[in-house]
């Protein structure tokens, strides 16, 4: 048999015998659903954060804030996301009560909010300041301004980044095998170990985040050419 | 109307305005001219508190405004419209919007008010059939007189224009300064902040020149023009005239 022919085989096995493209494509649901509502929660925690930064920024009684947001930022961008996951998953969330993906989910979550906070902030920075003394010259507060003028422009600065953060974040959960989750990397791993052969496995999942990550990214460029089409009306 | 006393204003260590005593009666058009850097745009922006003064006082309407609480000053600052130089239109509202978004939000006026408010002001610029369309289809002459529409829509007690000329071509100066002529007929009180000598001439009722953070000299325009007595003035005069 030619090697072709071999290589070919093994991928075969690793893909199709036992219906094993399904533990692949389970798996591969679990990283999307983990991602997902990692980045849920990062938006949410992220945007409490660029509150509190915000706050520091212009009113010299919230400087505190700012601090606490700053420390919170520094460890969490300071220390591997692999240790912030296994100290979730074994000192805080103990309890078998509550599912593994809970512990992926909340690690995931607090560990991008540091990212999407400093996106935020940077969508509201970008707004022009101009905008925020013209709402203010007519009379309308900081935060009816902020409501009605600055957030609506920074919106179009953060959506794009945020889908990349998604994206980011895609890839970043391959380790949450560590915890015993099942996502698409857990489980090439697991078909690895059935067939004595861990490459053709790997190399299935290895595309498979590929093809998903390419279809996101020309997603997110096509409704990013969108938003600049709707700027220059 | 308004009256300022030792105005200072400083950003950092660089001192801006150093001591500006100004008294503004309600109905008078007032010019401010001098040189880049001279203090006059903070002077302004002094006035509706967009830049917080160092030192001193601005008595609008029987009110100190540099010790106004956060809600009394967005109150005071209804009275006071402004004009930017890059006009600061909202480009993600349409130009009706832009007009009657302030006063639907602070409930002076209802929606159907407001857009009744904004249609008569932009038939009196000519604008009208621009009301559904975004300041991004605007030429900057026409953005600037929605800027000023804008302001006039809160019925403003005072207008204050931060160079509203200078950041437009040539040929749309003219429409601005025309409607500026306009409000001024019609008694409204304005403070101009601008490079054109033939706006402060024929419409100021007086010229204030400002350097180096003070206020040099000042007279009605006949008097200020053609026999100004500060040498910095003469010279000035001779470089813009």
């Amino acid at each position: 048999m030619s090697w072709f022919a071999e290589v070919w085989k093994e991928f075969q096995i690793a893909f199709l015998e036992n219906e094993r493209y399904m533990a692949y494509l389970k798996g591969f649901g679990m990283t999307l659903e983990v991602s997902f509502f990692a980045v849920l929660l990062g938006v949410i925690l992220g945007i409490v954060l660029a509150i509190a930064k915000y706050m520091a920024a212009n009113h010299k009684g919230c400087r505190p804030l700012g601090w606490i947001a700053n420390l919170y930022i520094t460890i969490i961008r300071g220390t591997p996301v692999y240790v912030q996951m296994l100290i979730i998953y074994y000192i805080i969330l103990t309890s078998r009560e509550i599912p593994a993906i809970v512990s992926g989910v909340l690690c995931f979550g607090i560990n991008s909010s540091a990212y999407v906070a400093e996106i935020i902030r940077a969508g509201i920075e970008a707004v022009d300041r101009g905008q925020m003394e013209a709402g203010r010259s007519l009379g309308l507060s900081e935060m009816q301004t902020m409501r009605s003028i600055i957030m609506p422009q920074a919106v179009r600065n953060i959506l794009p980044a945020l889908g990349n953060e998604f994206i980011v974040l895609i890839k970043e959960t391959a380790i949450i095998g560590g915890i015993a989750v099942l996502d698409v990397t857990k489980a090439a791993m697991n078909v690895g170990a059935n067939m004595y052969n861990y490459l053709p496995p790997l190399l299935i999942a290895a595309a498979m985040y590929l093809i998903v990550v390419i279809i996101l990214t020309e997603l997110l460029s096509m409704f990013e050419r969108r938003m600049a089409k709707s700027d220059r009306r | 109307m308004i009256d300022v006393k030792n105005l200072h204003k400083s950003f950092g260590d660089k001192q801006v305005l150093r001591g500006i005593d100004e008294h503004i009666e309600k109905g008078e058009k007032v010019v401010v001219i001098g040189p880049s850097g001279s203090g006059k745009s903070t002077f302004l922006r002094c006035l509706n508190l967009l830049e917080r003064p160092t030192d001193g006082s601005i008595v609008f309407e029987g009110n100190d405004i540099t010790r106004a609480s956060g809600k009394e000053l967005n109150r005071i600052r209804q009275k006071m419209g402004m004009v930017f130089q890059h006009f600061n239109l909202f480009p993600h509202l349409t130009i009706q919007k832009n007009i009657t978004l302030a006063p639907v939000k602070l409930g002076l006026m209802s929606q159907e008010e407001a857009d009744a408010k904004a249609a008569m002001l932009l038939e009196r610029v000519g604008l009208l059939e621009k009301a559904d369309q975004y300041p991004a289809q605007l030429s900057g002459g026409q953005k600037q007189r929605i800027a000023i529409v804008r302001a006039l829509a809160m019925n403003p007690d005072v207008m204050l224009f931060d160079e509203p000329t200078s950041a437009l071509d040539p040929e749309m100066v003219r429409e601005v300064l025309d409607f500026m002529k306009q409000l001024a007929t019609d008694g409204m009180t304005m403070v101009v902040v601008t490079h054109e000598m033939g706006f402060a001439r024929e419409v100021g009722s007086r010229v204030l020149f400002m350097d180096e953070g003070q206020i040099v000299e000042q007279n009605p325009p006949e008097t200020f023009f053609s026999s100004p007595k500060d040498r910095r003035l003469q010279e000035f005069l001779s470089k813009v005239l």
